[in-house]
């Protein structure tokens, strides 16, 4: 055998044992070179493959040269040696290969220690996969047996190299079967939106070599279709700026013509080559098709000196991206659902609150209360509306004006702090407030005075508070500094700048508004706490509907009681009338006859101790005569007579009937008549008869003697004239005080206790009225004060 | 002697009233109701009546309208334990309206000021 033949042998059956071998490809051809170089007898080795692209040369493995140049040495199809020698699919043999135009020198494969070499493609039928080198330290001329053998050698190992992808497709092939079944788990697994995208780029990513993935996603229906735009919802740090730079453009012509989008290279597509620059980047666009319509776009990046991305790749991704699709859909219908649900939720527990609140508000018609109830509830968190503050005021329609009726809400932070934590450590519901009568224990806070002073007029205009009151809709100021439409001064009263208004109303009546602040937290007030505060406005405002009603009716029920009273009293006052006059007459007559026999009697008699019995009786019988006429005085009642009467000519002749019975008994009269006394309408013998019982008064209390003053005058700054009776007297004692005008009261010895209740009578029929002090000086003071007569 | 027709249902009080008046010296006769007041001046002149206003029988307001029907000018005293009928049967009905008292002072001065 030649020797020649028997090298070839052997280096046949042992690349056929290396290609049994478990190892991977890299490593096959590492030893298979090995093998040729020790074969032939020479110094170095090395392997170029073509890449994926099939338009470059790489270096894969290498012997007698630099090792660091293996997987970084490449040559376009066509340049160097190894370039050429793939294109041309044809072996070389160069002595010298320095003075060869085709090759090309890098000096980091220390290929200078080399002298001569010889190349042959490795082909399989008319695909070429790459070339196989031998080199020599010293200059070779290759004989023509040693280039077949390299061929055969290389024919050799283009099997090994075609069942090693073979077996590396099918195996990359099952892992991306895998990874689909992975993905499509993980897809029904998940309704999370943001875990699902970052599964689907994490595994696409992984699975197809890319540096990172970018989703985009078409905003969830909100509404109608239109104007929705597609949104960046998944951007892997790495790729940000390459998506900044390219995501535009292939998202546009994805979604613009619903299909698959591959860019092997950005620096040579014509779509991209504007915005590449100095970029070589490969991108795969795919839509998220769901139901014909784009629903989103994913975009794998694969970077400079990446593997750029094929059609294979771009199969995968669209396999996946139409699970993906239907995953993502579905998590957003499951989004917008939990949202739903969160919202049906809310509205759950607004409910809640309204009838705990309604429930607490049914609880008392006590109007004082109610209004406690409504602002404390506006102002509790947890069960309650949880605003800061809150102002209630009603409608008083007689003078249109808008009252604030209370306030309830902290007046500083550390009452706010105080309060809140309070209310907080107690976790007590409105209902076990109301039960524990806490609710009601005094509160008369700052605020609530300051609540309690606001007044607007109920004029269009006026202020936002009156407007609310006269449009019926609520306001949310946010800016009241700047807000023609809020009154300074109520702003000033409240120190806040953003609050709410909301309308009470009853019946389609305004009777007040709620106004609602966040002075503390300054939580802004939403439009969503609008729509919850007027709905709750409602109930709170029938509520004080039905309170102010009831309220009423009591007002009628106790008008009636007391009317009924009087009605009871004033019927059991004729009927004592008529029994007293029967009373009197029918004692009267035999008064007559004992006193006016007694009186005959007196005449004849001279017996010293028998006239001073008959004084005794005639006295008696005066003083009972003067009992029966001073009650039929008060029973009768007769409305009095009105004539246009001079008061100093009342006072005046009273006093000229009694001048010589008081000169008598030692007292003087001072009279102090004005003479701008005016005269006024009044039933004369009646306001004389009152006078009388004054003075009468007045002279009994004086039993030793003294002044009796008489004054008349008019009142300065009221249209009332004055008529006094002073006495110089004991004045009158503070017990007697209560009882003085009480019919049948008296302190005196001799009397019937009915002058004084006569004179108060005769004088509230003239719609005057009766007061007395006691004098500093000693003595009492009767003041009758009259209205003047209507011009 | 002027006369003077005393109508009360008290005995005692036309007792009293014939007593006063006779010291003043009047003529006086009593009767005791209303229909014997109209038999008597229908069988003699009185210058003068006194009458009470309740009697059992014919009541004074009826006696009054039956004497004025029989004598329009003859002076009528309505002498009543009431007070309250004062001023309604003081001015049209009566010449003078004196409500009954111990003190007989007032029947004296009317009486006085009547027949002079």
């Amino acid at each position: 055998m030649e020797p020649v033949e028997r090298t070839e042998l052997s280096i046949l059956s042992e690349i056929g044992r290396i290609s049994t071998s478990a190892d991977d490809l890299h490593r096959k051809l590492q030893r298979i070179i090995e093998v040729v170089m020790r074969g032939i007898g020479k110094e170095g080795a090395s392997v170029f493959l073509l890449d994926r692209s099939g338009k470059n040369v790489i270096l894969e493995a290498a012997a007698g040269l630099n090792q660091e140049a293996v997987g970084k040495l490449t040559f376009p199809l066509g340049k160097g040696i190894a370039g050429w020698v793939a294109q041309q699919k044809v072996p070389l043999a160069l002595a010298d290969p320095y003075s060869d135009p085709r090759f090309q020198y890098v000096p980091e494969t220390g290929i200078e220690r080399f002298k001569s070499l010889v190349a042959a493609p490795i082909m399989d039928e008319d695909r070429c996969f790459g070339v196989i080198f031998v080199l020599s330290g010293q200059t070779w001329n290759a004989t023509s047996s040693e280039v077949t053998v390299l061929t055969t050698t290389a024919n050799q190992i283009s099997g090994v190299i075609r069942n090693t992808l073979l077996f590396q497709d099918i195996e990359d092939r099952l892992a991306r079967l895998a990874s689909i079944y992975e993905i499509s788990m993980a897809l029904t697994s998940t309704l999370d939106l943001n875990q699902l995208l970052s599964l689907i780029a994490r595994n696409t990513s992984s699975s197809l070599r890319a540096q990172g993935c970018t989703i985009h996603l078409l905003d969830l229906p909100a509404g109608d279709g239109e104007n929705r735009d597609f949104r960046p919802k998944f951007i892997d740090d790495a790729v940000g700026g390459l998506d900044n730079l390219f995501g535009g453009r292939m998202l546009s012509s994805t979604i613009g013509e619903k299909r698959p989008l591959l860019v092997a290279d950005t620096s040579q597509d014509i779509r991209l080559q504007d915005i590449s620059g100095r970029h070589r980047v490969s991108i795969i666009s795919v839509p998220l098709l769901f139901h014909d319509r784009v629903t989103g776009v994913i975009t794998l990046y694969s970077a400079e000196h990446g593997q750029s991305f094929n059609d294979d790749d771009l199969q995968f991704l669209t396999t996946i991206a139409s699970g993906a699709a239907v995953a993502v859909e579905n998590a957003a219908l499951f989004e917008r659902e939990e949202r739903l649900a969160s919202d049906a939720r809310i509205r759950a527990q607004e409910f809640s609150i309204l009838y705990d609140v309604g429930t607490a508000m049914s609880a008392t018609l006590n109007l004082d209360r109610l209004l406690r109830i409504i602002l404390t509830a506006a102002t509790m968190g947890g069960t309650g509306l949880g605003f800061n503050r809150a102002i209630l005021l009603l409608t008083n329609e007689r003078t249109n004006i808008l009252q604030g009726m209370m306030g309830v809400g902290p007046t500083s932070w550390d009452e706010a702090n105080q309060a809140w934590t309070e209310v907080a450590w107690k976790h007590k519901s409105l209902m076990e407030w109301i039960q524990t009568g806490e609710l009601f224990a005094s509160k008369d806070t700052a605020f609530n005075a300051i609540a309690r002073s606001i007044r607007v007029r109920l004029e269009p205009g006026d202020s936002i508070l009156a407007q609310t009151v006269l449009d019926k809709r609520a306001f949310n100021i946010i800016d009241a500094a700047a807000d023609p439409r809020v009154r300074k001064d109520v702003l000033e009263m409240l120190k806040v700048n953003s609050f709410a208004t909301v309308p009470l109303v009853a019946k389609g009546r305004a009777i007040g508004a709620i106004l609602v602040d966040n002075l503390f937290t300054n939580r802004p007030i939403t439009d969503h706490d609008i729509r919850f505060l007027t709905m709750f406005a409602h109930q709170a405002a029938l509520a004080i509907d039905n309170a102010v009603i009831h309220s009423n009716m009591e007002a009628m029920n106790r008008d009636i009681r007391i009317i009924h009273e009087q009605l009871a009293q004033s019927e059991k006052m004729a009927a004592l009338g008529t029994m007293m006059a029967e009373i009197t007459h029918e004692i009267r007559n035999p008064l007559v006859s004992i006193g006016g026999f007694t009186r005959r009697l007196a005449r004849k008699v001279t017996d010293p101790d028998a006239k001073k019995y008959i004084d005794i009786i005639l006295s008696e019988v005066g003083r009972l005569e003067r009992i029966i006429h001073d009650n039929l005085e008060y029973i009768k009642n007769v409305a009095p007579k009105f004539s246009r009467t001079p008061l100093n000519s009342v006072i005046e002749e009273v006093l000229l009937v009694y001048e010589d019975e008081l000169r008598q008994r030692g007292i003087a009269i001072e009279r102090e008549l004005s003479p701008d006394a005016p005269s006024l309408d009044m039933d004369p013998q009646q306001m004389k008869q009152a006078v009388v019982n004054l003075v009468v008064n007045a002279m009994e209390a004086m039993e030793k003697g003294g002044t009796l003053t008489a004054r008349t005058g008019p009142v300065a700054g009221s249209r009332e004239a004055i008529m006094e009776i002073g006495d110089t007297g004991p004045g009158i004692s503070p017990e007697s005080m209560h009882n003085l005008f009480n019919p049948y009261y008296t302190t005196k010895v001799r009397g019937t206790g009915l002058g004084l209740a006569i004179t108060h009578r005769i004088v509230k029929a003239h719609k005057g009225n009766i007061v007395f002090r006691n004098k500093e000086t000693g003595g009492a003071v009767f003041a009758i004060r009259l209205p003047l007569p209507r011009e | 002697m002027k006369k003077i027709l005393v109508v009360d249902d008290e005995e005692n009080i036309c007792s009293l009233y014939r007593e006063e008046l006779e010291e003043m010296g009047y003529e006086v006769t009593t009767v005791l109701d209303g229909s014997s007041a109209i038999a008597a001046i229908e069988k003699a002149r009185y210058d003068l009546v006194t009458l009470d206003m309740r009697m059992k029988g014919m009541d004074g307001i009826e006696t009054l309208r039956k004497l004025k029907e029989k004598d329009a000018r003859l002076p009528i005293i309505i002498s009543s334990a009431y007070e309250e009928y004062k001023n309604d049967f003081g001015s049209w009905a009566s010449d003078a309206y004196i409500v009954k008292s111990a003190d007989t002072a007032a029947l004296r001065d009317t009486v006085k000021k009547i027949l002079g």
